[in-house]
């Protein structure tokens, strides 16, 4: 995808993909009909004697100016007889999304099957994951008596779970639609997701539209939408109200937001580390969290009441034990000699209590010297912590909309 | 992963970047007396165009340059070369030079009889090394502010449906 603020434009592009004959081309052909004259280019075909794909076929598509942004659609079709193996990947560089036109003739389903495991190596060359990628599977070829039932091909090509279409793409049938719920993919990831939102690709049957969302801030591919952060607000204000008055987080000020969204920022920044690194909390290692937390509550309240007092669900205190969880496990791996650097000297000990007597009330420094110590641990961890971000922070695209807050 | 990260980076391209490279290519067409020069990116999208190149087709132009560039490249492999970076196609009047920017992008360059190859592979010479340090900067700067409005995708697929309701 190019991104062109200087011309104001934003060019997708969108590869049909799958095995000979499957109707590749001719899916281009009734775009290239149907779409009106001031919407696109010539269609350019480098095709062999007959009508078999030997590079690719080309259609640009033109959508105009929408919100300031004149937006195209680049269409490329690949060759999909085997011995084109080359030219097949390198017209799949930089795909926006694939649309993968399977045959649905019987004696068809081991091309598919074939020219599906080409795809997903072909893109992991170019390091994309094939569950990644905006993928539509179009079940073509509906009209012939040999076609297989769509659930039959469902359960040995679609074994990515894509979203897919039916079509017959020599009389027009299906065409359009394959190429909206393609592009709709595609424009859905550069609205970036919120993370954790569930990312499950719709179905061609169900074309629930989801309302747009506003984001505060975007983190590579992933979004931070406004209603989560409130979200995230929230349940901070809540976790950290020492009283168990539970005001409204509205209370925070610009700049307190500000600082939440950095923080949340770093959070989302972290799990996509931890994700790269394949790190997990695991249920029982959440369990034990929650139990140690309960244990510490002030004078056997239970849990069930503290956080019924703060307006909080169980989830949301396993979210934060899990983000504890893997915040240590990370810092642990990221941070060489991480227990020689939070050694703590007796002086240092002594400096820190002598600074912050006032809030220790009338302990002496051997009774406060537990809390003393896990203070300043907690300031360098922070500290150690914050090197660790800002170095994430550096290797990747943030952005930040503060009118948004 | 940080090469991970880069093959999926969105190419994004900023006015203050673009106009120092417009800036280039028009110096560049002036000292070679090419026609009109493209530059593309490698997946085939056109960055920009300068000179009187206005009757050709920008975007076939350029998936066909990325397109033939990709292919050679497969071919320069089975030389045993890591890639060939420049690429001369003669025609009767008009000729095309092709010519490789780092690793993100390719120039094309249109030019007749008042020029030769010779001078046209002189001046891009220059000219790539200009834009590369102009590429590698742009990749280095991080993206702060919003650029795009919040409802633009939704938009797109709007104006999607009516496209094709007509
Ligand atoms: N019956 C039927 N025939 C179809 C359908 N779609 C395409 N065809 C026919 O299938 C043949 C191959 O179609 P193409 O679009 O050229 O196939 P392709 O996928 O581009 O093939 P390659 O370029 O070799 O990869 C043509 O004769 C089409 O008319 C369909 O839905 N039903
Ligand atoms: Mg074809």
């Amino acid at each position: 995808m190019q991104i062109n603020y200087a011309k104001k434009e934003v060019s997708c592009k969108l590869v049909y993909y799958g095995p000979g004959m499957s109707g590749k081309t001719t899916n281009l052909e009734i775009i290239h009909e149907k779409v009106p004259d001031q919407n696109k280019g010539e269609m350019t075909s480098i095709a062999t004697e007959g009508d078999r794909t030997l590079f690719f076929d080309f259609l640009p598509l033109d959508l105009g100016r929408v919100r300031g942004m004149t937006t195209k659609f680049q269409l490329y079709t690949v060759p999909g007889q085997i011995y084109y193996a080359s030219t097949r990947k390198l017209v799949l560089q930089g795909a926006d999304g694939v649309i993968f036109v399977a045959d649905s003739q019987e004696e068809k389903l081991a091309e598919n099957i074939e020219s599906f495991k080409d795809l997903e190596d072909n893109l992991a060359e170019y390091g994309v994951k094939i569950d990644e990628v905006p993928l539509v599977i179009q079940w073509n070829k509906r009209d012939l008596p040999t076609a297989m039932d769509v659930e039959e091909l469902e359960a040995k090509v679609n074994t990515v779970n894509a979203a897919t279409t039916t079509a017959i793409a020599a009389t027009g049938e299906g065409v359009l639609n394959t190429l909206k719920l393609a592009a709709s993919l595609v424009l859905d990831r550069l609205n970036a997701k919120t993370p954790g939102a569930d990312m499950a690709a719709p179905k061609a049957e169900d074309k629930k539209e989801p309302k747009p969302e506003v984001y505060v801030a975007k983190v590579n591919k992933d979004g931070i939408s406004r209603s989560y952060f409130n979200q995230y607000c929230q349940v901070q204000y809540r976790l950290s109200s020492k009283t168990d008055s539970v005001d409204d987080f509205k209370k925070f000020t610009l700049d307190e937001k500000k600082k939440l969204l950095e923080s949340l920022i770093n959070y989302v920044l972290l799990l996509q580390d931890a994700k790269k690194r394949n790190i997990q909390a695991s249920k029982a290692e959440i369990d034990t969290q929650i139990n140690t937390f309960t244990k510490k509550l002030s004078s056997g309240k239970s849990l069930e009441q503290y956080l019924k007092d703060r307006k909080l669900s169980l989830d949301n205190l396993r979210n934060e034990a899990t983000k504890n969880i893997i915040i240590g496990k990370i810092i642990k791996e990221v941070i060489p000699n991480l227990n020689a650097r939070l050694k703590i000297k007796e002086s240092e000990v002594q400096n820190f209590y002598s600074t912050n007597q006032d809030k220790f009330g009338d302990k002496d420094i051997d009774a406060a010297k537990p809390a003393v110590l896990a203070a300043i641990k907690n300031a360098r961890k922070r500290e150690l912590l914050s090197e660790f971000y800002n170095k994430l922070g550096r290797e990747t695209n943030i952005q930040i909309f503060h009118e948004k807050l | 992963m940080k090469d991970d990260h880069l093959r999926q980076r969105r190419l994004v391209y900023y006015k203050e970047d673009l106009d120092q490279i417009e800036k280039l290519l028009d110096e560049f067409l002036k000292l070679s007396n090419a026609k009109g020069s493209f530059l593309i990116d490698k997946e085939g999208h056109l960055v920009t165009q300068r000179g009187a190149v206005q009757q050709i087709n920008p975007e076939t132009l350029s998936a066909l340059v990325a397109g033939a560039f990709a292919a050679t490249k497969e071919l320069a492999k089975l030389l045993g070369e890591t890639e060939f970076s420049v690429m001369f196609h003669q025609g009767t009047t008009d000729h095309i030079h092709i010519s490789i920017v780092g690793n993100r992008a390719i120039t094309a360059t249109i030019f007749d009889e008042k020029t030769t190859v010779g001078m046209v592979n002189l001046y891009s010479k220059e000219l790539n090394t200009k834009l590369e340090k102009i590429f590698d900067i742009a990749a280095r700067r991080v993206v702060k502010e919003q650029q795009m409005e919040p409802d633009y995708s939704e938009s797109v697929k709007d104006k999607l449906d009516n496209m094709f309701e007509d």
